[in-house]
């Protein structure tokens, strides 16, 4: 791996002062306002260690959800959250469609089991992809939100003002990814900055530079998805067919006017396994349809209206 | 960016829409052609029931809108019925001058306290309800219930001189005042359009299936329970037989466009894959509250009560109230049954299907 030549400079491993750009160091990237910056999730390298998880909550100061077993994986996270703003699914191929004796596609198995599975001998049957809020280009969180608490960074980032949110909730099921949540605790809602503090202080997010595989890519946009591409080619060529990107423009998760997402990922089953939507679309595409359809409506009633006003009361205009 | 990135999908992968699924060669080519999995390819297939393709353990997908149902259903009612019965008595007080000059004051009373009531209910249902000012921070045309606080301010002043000037005109008998009221509340009835109507943006501009499935006809149901309600709440109390013979008829009318509206919205969201929806509780209690006692039996009272004569008697009073009630049920039980799509990834994984894509945006 090739090293930074500034890495050089800080030989030690306890600093007395924070070094400059470190991004530099650790992504290869220097932050400065004005760019676009997100994350490439690649699911292929991804070995289910949860460092992400823990990353996020001890820097973001979040509380665990809960202690307990989900009893169906080694997810015992569950989902994001107010509080959890990094989720590792686990997928294990055949056991999920055991429960229901089908298989990812809907088939019946016919009482195989998950060790008789035809997966190719990758990942041994597992898929593993930390999601993380998307960081979309048009946020439907950010489009809802009533108060401009929601809103774009400098970095392209969407991130939610505490000292605004006054927990209206909106943003929550305006979200295709199921990702904004209001905390009962605070009454605010919460979801991943991609580490607003952090980029601020030329720090690459904790998520990131925790991932022990490199699962988890921070950096521009562009290169990001060019990054995105060249690992999917690859993929391609060892026979990895079934890998696509899920949030490039022109891909799943980029339908229906949502145009790009600023946090994408590398995946190589149906977006349906890691709990994404297929197709998600712009909730604010359907405000203007709605709004003229109930005027429309509320118009032609008084319209009637009018004329029944009218009608049945021939003689009223000489009362005026 | 850089727009030179070539993400374009090719063959052998889910890149696109129009694209194959992963593992389509190996596994689901192989299944029994008459049930696959819903793709984009299936467009003349018959509509399937749910998702039955993968979920996550059948996690939800989406998060459920932290609404409380009856708080915030039964503000949409109250903005319903007090925007539609500013329209109407606005109306009625343009054609039919001084003798429509009750169903104004009524109105403007009914106004002021429902869009009161309404407030407290939309303050209380915020989680850090000391800010609810931060609304009036901004203006933003993408997010209904920004539309929706300003429709709402704009009717509280018009509400506001036309109550007072009718408690001056009543109260101390000054003519005068009676005119400041008629004119004062002209405007309400534009406020009142809006807030009649957008409510139904508010939840169709959402990723919540059972509401984003429908835009318009979930406006076209609001709208028409909007007037229904409305007309009903001015015939209650009503002393002249002329109007309120006419607004019971105008009631009646927009109880069967809501009717009509009603079966629209569940063929759509049937044709859209969230039929599942209509099989929740909620969706049980819509049928029988805001269907069967909310539209069928005041209509049925309606048409009974004309066939016999004319006098307006307590079962017309009761035919009102039913149009109340189930109006508020439409809105109550509408934010049920969507919650309810937004936690099952069957429900929405299968709307979120590239299929339900608007066709100018298939990406």
């Amino acid at each position: 791996m090739n090293v930074h030549p500034r890495a050089r400079d800080y030989p030690k491993s306890s600093l007395g002062e924070m070094i400059p750009n470190e991004s530099e160091l650790t992504a290869g990237v220097k932050i400065e306002p004005g760019k676009q910056y997100g994350f490439f999730t690649d699911t292929t390298v991804c070995i289910g260690c949860k460092a992400c998880e823990v990353a996020c909550k001890e820097w973001n100061n979040l509380p665990a959800d809960n202690v307990g077993l989900t009893g169906h994986s080694y997810d015992n996270t569950g989902a994001l959250s107010a509080n959890t703003w990094r989720h590792v699914n686990f997928i294990e191929q055949s056991s999920i469609q055991a429960l229901g004796g089908q298989d990812l596609g809907g088939q019946d198995l016919g009482g195989k089991s998950v060790r008789d599975n035809d997966q190719a001998p990758f990942q041994s049957g597992w898929l593993m992809m930390s999601d993380v809020c998307k960081h979309c280009h048009h946020a439907p969180c950010m489009e809802a939100c009533p108060t401009g608490a929601l809103f774009k960074t400098e970095f392209d980032t969407v991130v939610v003002q505490q000292d605004i949110c006054n927990g209206c909730g909106y943003c929550v099921p305006a979200c295709p990814f199921g990702v904004v949540d209001v905390s009962k605790a605070d009454g605010k809602a919460h979801k991943c900055t991609l580490c607003y503090d952090r980029l601020k202080g030329g720090l690459e997010p904790a998520c990131a530079k925790s991932c022990p595989t490199d699962s988890i890519q921070f950096g521009e946009l562009s290169d990001l998805q060019a990054r995105a591409k060249r690992r999917v080619d690859e993929l391609h060529a060892r026979g990895v067919h079934t890998a696509y990107t899920y949030g490039t423009p022109d891909s799943p998760g980029a339908t229906g006017d949502m145009k790009y997402l600023n946090a994408f990922f590398l995946l190589t089953d149906r977006p349906e396994a890691y709990n994404l939507p297929a197709a998600p679309t712009r909730p604010s595409n359907r405000v203007a349809p709605a709004l003229v359809a109930g005027l429309a409506t509320l118009g032609g009633l008084a319209l009637a209206a009018v004329a029944l006003l009218a009608g049945s009361s021939e003689g009223a205009r000489h009362g005026r | 960016m850089d727009d030179k990135v070539d993400t374009a999908p090719r063959d052998g992968y889910y890149g696109a829409p129009n694209q194959p699924l992963p593992r389509s060669d190996s596994v689901h080519d192989a299944g029994d052609a008459a049930e696959p999995v819903a793709t984009s390819r299936d467009r003349d297939m018959p509509v399937r029931p749910g998702w039955k393709g993968p979920t996550y353990y059948g996690r939800s997908q989406l998060k459920a809108a932290p609404f409380d149902p009856w708080i915030v259903g039964g503000y949409i009612f109250l903005a319903g019925m007090s925007g539609s019965s500013a329209v109407l008595s606005n109306l009625a007080e343009l054609m039919r001058g001084k003798r429509a000059e009750a169903v104004g004051r009524r109105s403007r009373y009914l106004s002021m306290a429902a869009l009161t009531l309404g407030s407290v209910l939309l303050i209380i249902d915020l989680d850090t309800p000391q800010r609810f000012y931060n609304m009036f921070r901004i203006a933003k045309r993408t997010s209904p219930m920004s539309i929706g606080t300003w429709i709402l301010t704009s009717l509280m002043p018009f509400a506001g001189v036309g109550v007072l000037a009718q408690l001056g005109a009543d109260l101390f008998k000054i003519e005068g005042l009676n005119k400041l009221a008629r004119i004062g509340f002209a405007p309400a009835a534009l406020s009142g359009a809006g807030l009649s109507t957008y409510t139904a943006s508010l939840l169709s501009a959402t990723s919540t299936p059972y509401w984003a499935a429908q835009p318009k006809e979930l406006a076209m149901r609001f709208a028409a329970s909007s007037v229904a309600s409305g007309a009903a709440a001015l015939t209650l109390g009503a002393k002249s037989d002329a109007n309120r013979r006419t607004l019971e008829t105008i009631s009646a009318a927009a109880l069967v466009v809501e009717l009509a509206a009603t079966a629209m919205s569940h063929k759509t969201v049937k044709a859209k894959g969230v039929g599942e929806s209509l099989k929740s509780d909620w969706a049980k209690t819509e049928e029988v509250a805001a269907l069967g006692f909310g539209v069928l039996l005041p209509l049925g009272i309606y048409a009974a009560t004309r066939l016999r004569g004319r006098t307006p008697t307590a079962a017309n009073d009761l035919a009102a109230l039913a149009t109340l009630v189930g109006s508020a049920m439409l809105r109550v039980s509408t934010l049920g049954i969507g919650d309810d799509s937004a936690s099952r990834p069957e429900v929405s994984l299968r709307f979120s299907q590239p299929e339900n894509l608007p066709r100018s945006r298939r990406r």
